[in-house]
């Protein structure tokens, strides 16, 4: 006679990885989640780690040094924070054509640390609202 | 291999070559006018998270990526 018989943790666990995997698989081969993956790629580890646990990310900028923080986004996604950390001007610039989040966020990543001025020049500003604390978290 | 990295919609295309032949850097590098000279910028890994625009093409940096230029939104 068949009977049921559970399976043992060590097989659910083996199991549950491999769906795990088919899954990010699956997300990793959409063009949000190619970008995602590929920003996490060109983050710096304390980025990265602050990214996963946040939702965004800060980078400090290569001319004028000042310090913003980049939200999971594609507009309206970048502020400029001060030695508190609290938003002071939101900045809004992004890469022409239809991107998917990730290289968006990198392009912002690239254009503050290496060329802060003329990412500036380019920015629109406006007053930072409540937009900023409403961080998604990405997988 | 070095590879070069192009955003797009599709989140990016990516183009390896090989720094030791010749014809590949020369694809490589009219690829990276042909680019940079449409508007695109192209920027540079040099360390963990660290990264620089470059603005001539360099064979033997090991990704580049390319991002369309800026606007404001």
């Amino acid at each position: 006679m068949l009977r049921f018989r559970p399976s043992r943790p060590s097989e659910r666990s083996r199991r549950n990885a491999v769906k795990a995997l088919f899954i990010r698989h699956g997300i990793e081969r959409t063009p949000e989640g190619r970008s995602l993956r590929l920003l996490r790629q060109w983050l710096s580890p304390p980025q990265r780690v602050q990214f996963a646990e946040k939702g965004y990310f800060e980078v400090v900028g290569g001319d004028i040094g000042k310090r913003y923080r980049i939200y999971a986004g594609a507009a309206t996604n970048v502020c400029e924070v001060d030695e508190n950390g609290c938003p002071t001007l939101g900045l809004c610039f992004l890469p022409m054509g239809d991107l998917p989040i990730g290289d968006v966020m990198l392009s912002q990543k690239i254009a503050l640390e290496s060329s802060e001025s003329r990412a500036l020049g380019v920015a629109r500003s406006f007053v930072p609202d409540g937009t900023f604390r409403r961080s998604r978290l990405l997988r | 291999m070095a590879m070069q990295i192009v955003m797009d919609r599709t989140g990016d295309s990516r183009h390896h070559f090989d720094p030791n032949y010749a014809h590949e850097v020369a694809r490589a590098e009219r690829r990276f006018y042909d680019l940079t000279n449409g508007g695109f910028t192209a920027a540079a890994r040099t360390g963990p998270g660290q990264v620089s625009q470059i603005r001539s093409f360099d064979p033997n940096a090991e990704e580049t990526v390319f991002f369309p230029r800026l606007v404001g939104g």
